[in-house]
């Protein structure tokens, strides 16, 4: 009964699946962080119109579920273009989207523990305001949220299994077929979600040492969810 | 062509603060028609009771705050101008916290570094050439490469002098350099002004440090509520005071100071 | 366009939204509570609570939710072949692990000084724990528990893979009927409405609470 465990084909699909799921949550999450840090610094320092859109954006994502902007994406984008999209493509860019909405916040929180201080320090030395954005704030402020980032790694990744509601090749994609064939069930989830468990746990304490070697000594974001 | 290194003519600002309850708002008129000239080796302190606006009339000297009214010179360049790059104009002066803001995320060296680099856009070797020399001005040898949170303050606020020194500025603002540290750490950044004194540094220094005025600066200026009230040499102010105001608060302070 | 009867049907979806999140709302309260205390005051057996939430941290509420229904369903038909049970058992699960950890931080917030000052009088721990950390810890913990119902409220439209009729999966339903797909922005909003208030609550209190400590 559990040969079906050493089959080649299915071990196949998982680890085609789990590549397709650190794939799009790799990339909504570097393009969460591009963006990001473009809203925060836009929050920060734009006329009240640029905020007021910022506000707006930040809603919208923040506001509702994954799986219905996933759903927008999917079947509303591209018949608005007229052309066809691969689903892959438009769920790199959704969860890249959403990513931003949460790290903006991130983001903007751990610069505003620091910009007084450091941006005054920044000008003191002559340096202009992007100077001391590029060269002091942000460097700063992305060590500071290392933690947050994490987070939003982990959440994105359990987010990913929506993906498999239409029809991308995920590892939740991966169980559905290979269940589908064996009508093993229970020990099919067990193992995907074994998977998914080792993946996110053994990430997380990569991103924790990495915290602790380069956090800069003296400042810790005071973490409120 | 001006004889002044600095200069600040009528200069006011006020500012708010937003109180508890809603609406309430407290104005701090912080500088009030003040004027000051500074030329080239002057070595001036200006102390007062705290609140005064002491601290704010100095930021208003690097532009840090800006003023609501009245001019600022640097040489014969007016920075209180509209439009004009402030930033090249602050790479002239040096300016030293209170609260020392290190850039947290560089080591001492790299904090010296940074501006030499990025605001005068010199070569990697001279650079540090240059923040190596600063730093051995201040005495900071062997920590250069360790981060803020691992110096003490006197060590940190002397990295923050050698920070302001490094660009080689026409004068050097300092505000309460030694308030924020533990009594004993503050020897060390005194003996650093004073050695910079000597050399002949353009200085404007806010602090309460008496015994530093009396061996230091060359004149001293009493601030009060927005005002400059009186001028003189330490001489002057630690026998006799010509203002009442001046008076009191010398009796104040000498009695407290043990030295 | 959107008839009204179609847009009635959607929202007629909002009350099974709203019961989820909050049945699981208070399960994450009954099971975060415990863990929270647990985890600072009960040393040897703070283990437990890291597995747990390493577990809910790790694993999709999707998957548990497949598992739970598909998996277990056919074995322990009573409560697990129930789409509603299922949900609000992964949901609340999942709730609790995040809970315990906006928990811990509250305790951490209100300080150990409150549990000395608790036995001191007499207080046996867990009484110390119920009679004054509790209370405090509650105050302390607005803002996390806020984003966590948020939360809920979105996390409510994985049901949709357990085929159960909340805004997601009517939205869903509408699209397939009528070819239009606007009716996912409609849901969107609706999720976005039932969120929003609690946001801008919570960001004003935060605010608030920031003048006050002078921040």
């Amino acid at each position: 009964m559990s040969d079906w465990l050493t089959n080649p084909l299915y071990w196949n699909w998982i680890l085609q699946g789990l590549s397709v799921t650190v794939e799009i949550t790799l990339f909504g999450v570097l393009l969460g962080l591009i963006l990001g840090t473009l809203l925060a610094v836009g929050d920060i320092y734009g006329r009240k119109a640029l905020r007021a859109a910022i506000a707006v954006y930040v809603e919208f994502f923040r506001g509702s579920p994954l799986f219905v902007q996933v759903f927008i994406a999917v079947y509303a984008i591209p018949p608005l273009l007229n052309i066809q999209i691969d689903h892959l493509l438009l769920a790199f860019f959704v969860f890249g989207l959403n990513s931003a909405g949460y790290q903006k916040g991130y983001i903007k929180g751990a610069m505003q523990t620091i910009l007084d201080d450091q941006m005054q320090a920044g000008l003191s030395v002559g340096m202009s305001k992007w100077q001391t954005l590029r060269y002091i704030i942000l460097p700063q402020a992305y060590r500071i949220v290392i933690p947050s980032w994490t987070n939003e790694f982990c959440s994105l990744t359990k987010s990913t299994a929506v993906l498999a509601t239409v029809g991308i090749k995920d590892l939740v994609s991966a169980g559905i077929s290979i269940k589908g064939i064996e009508y093993v069930i229970l020990p099919v989830w067990l193992l995907i979600g074994g998977i998914y468990l080792v993946w996110i746990t053994g990430f997380s304490k990569i991103m924790d040492r990495i915290y602790e070697k380069y956090k800069i000594p003296g400042i810790e974001l005071d973490m409120q969810s | 062509m001006t004889d002044y290194v600095m200069e600040a003519k009528h200069v006011y600002k006020t500012y708010r603060i937003k109180g508890e309850k809603k609406g309430d708002v407290k104005i701090v008129e912080a500088v009030k028609d003040v004027s000051l000239q500074i030329r080239k080796g002057d070595i001036k302190l200006i102390f007062g009771p705290s609140g005064s606006g002491k601290s704010t009339f100095l930021r208003c000297m690097d532009m840090l705050d800006i003023p609501d009214k009245g001019e600022i010179y640097l040489g014969d360049e007016c920075l209180t101008v509209k439009g004009l790059d402030l930033n090249k104009a602050r790479a002239r002066i040096g300016f030293v916290f209170q609260h020392i803001y290190l850039f947290r995320h560089l080591t001492a060296l790299g904090n010296v570094e940074l501006a030499l680099r990025q605001v005068l856009k010199l070569p990697k070797e001279e650079a540090r050439k240059r923040a190596m020399a600063a730093l051995e001005e201040v005495k900071i040898t062997d920590c250069i490469n360790k981060y803020p949170a691992q110096l003490s303050g006197g060590q940190a606020q002397r990295v923050g002098i050698a920070r302001a020194i490094a660009r080689q500025p026409d004068i050097i603002l300092l505000d309460e350099p030694t308030s924020a540290l533990d009594p004993e750490l503050t020897g060390e950044v005194i003996d650093t002004l004073r050695d910079l004194a000597h050399e002949g540094t353009t200085m404007l220094i806010v602090s309460h440090e008496m015994p530093f005025a009396r061996e230091v600066a060359e004149e001293m200026i009493f601030y009060d509520e927005g005002h400059i009230i009186e001028t003189g040499s330490p001489m002057g102010f630690f026998n006799a005071p010509n203002t009442d105001r001046a008076k009191q608060f010398m009796d104040r302070i000498i009695n407290r100071t043990t030295r | 366009m959107p008839g009204w009867e179609q847009l009635i049907y959607l929202l007629e979806g909002v009350p099974l939204t709203l019961s989820i999140s909050i049945i699981s709302f208070l399960i994450g309260i009954a099971i975060g509570l415990p863990l929270a205390f647990t985890k600072i005051y009960e040393k040897e057996i703070a283990f437990v609570v890291d597995a747990y939430e390493k577990i809910f941290r790790g694993i999709p509420e999707i998957v548990l939710m497949l598992l739970f229904f598909f998996g277990l369903g056919p074995f322990f038909p009573t409560p697990f072949n129930n789409a509603f049970f299922v949900a609000c058992f992964v949901l609340g699960l999942r709730s609790g692990a995040n809970q315990s950890h906006i928990y811990r931080g509250a305790i951490r917030g209100v300080g150990d000084e409150q549990m000395l000052a608790g036995t001191s009088v007499g207080f046996s721990k867990w009484r110390a724990i119920w009679y004054i950390m509790i209370p405090q810890v509650f105050t302390f913990s607005t803002a996390g528990l806020g984003s966590e119902y948020a939360l809920l409220i979105k996390d409510s439209a994985y049901v949709y893979v357990l085929a159960l009729l909340d805004v997601t999966k009517r939205a869903d339903q509408l699209r397939i009927n009528t070819g239009d797909v606007t009716w996912y922005i409609i849901a969107a909003l609706v999720y976005i409405a039932l969120t929003f208030p609690l946001a801008f609550a919570l960001d004003r209190w935060g605010n608030k609470r920031k003048n006050k400590i002078g921040l």
